[in-house]
């Protein structure tokens, strides 16, 4: 198991899907050694590649659109671990804290929020603008939180 | 049509049930892909807890 290693293959922004699909694609028509492809959403622009070797990988993108370069170096499984349980949206969030809405139809809205739902990833805020306070229950990863104030609750 | 995963074992499935589990609860708000080629020999896979080899989401809604 320890014999691989996570190297990083650099692609074009928003193409790190379809890089990964057609990495596994020749991987399995040439039978290249990479054993698995990660593509975290934090991670823009970058696609790690779980393989024994860099050569493996460097051969496997020639000719794939989209895929840049390997980057140098390794990282070890440790490294990368967290990237495969997602923190939850809400960590971060408190009640009371200023939240600027960054989508949906009170896009650029300040509000703040009154209540955290963490099971269902959920916040429920009044907004600034609203003549009488009406709570608005929004996805939390649907906010930018812009204080952590609590005081003025 | 958008890729929808399977809220029981995360994979990403084309149809409506999910090959694997058959499960028919879906979801299209999901995020972070892995691709599994050899579990067997993946460590990725092993953490995971995935043995068949495809296509998964790391979170789905």
């Amino acid at each position: 198991m320890s014999d691989t290693s996570i190297y990083v293959v650099k692609t074009t922004a928003n193409q790190e899907r379809s890089v990964a699909n057609l990495i596994a694609q020749i991987a399995r028509k040439d039978g290249y050694d990479i054993r698995s492809l990660l593509v975290p959403d934090v991670l823009k622009g970058y696609v790690l590649v779980e393989s024994p070797a860099p050569e493996i990988i460097e051969q496997a993108i020639q000719g794939i659109p989209h895929a840049r370069t390997v980057i140098k170096g390794s990282s070890t499984f440790d490294e990368v671990e967290h990237f495969l349980t997602p923190r939850p949206a809400v960590v971060g969030i408190d009640e009371g804290a200023i939240v600027e809405l960054i989508s949906g139809p009170f896009k650029g809205e300040m509000a703040r929020v009154k209540r955290v739902d963490a099971a269902k990833e959920e916040i429920t805020v009044e907004l600034f603008e609203a003549m009488v306070p009406i709570p608005v229950t929004v996805r939390a990863d649907h906010v930018r939180v812009l204080s952590k104030d609590e005081v003025q609750r | 049509m958008t890729e929808q995963a399977c809220r029981e074992c995360h994979r990403i499935v084309e149809g409506v049930v999910c090959p694997t589990c058959g499960s028919s609860s879906l979801s299209k708000d999901w995020s972070g892909y892995v691709v599994i080629i050899d579990p067997k020999r993946s460590m990725v896979a092993e953490k995971l807890g995935i043995t068949l080899p495809g296509r998964y989401a790391l979170k789905v809604r």
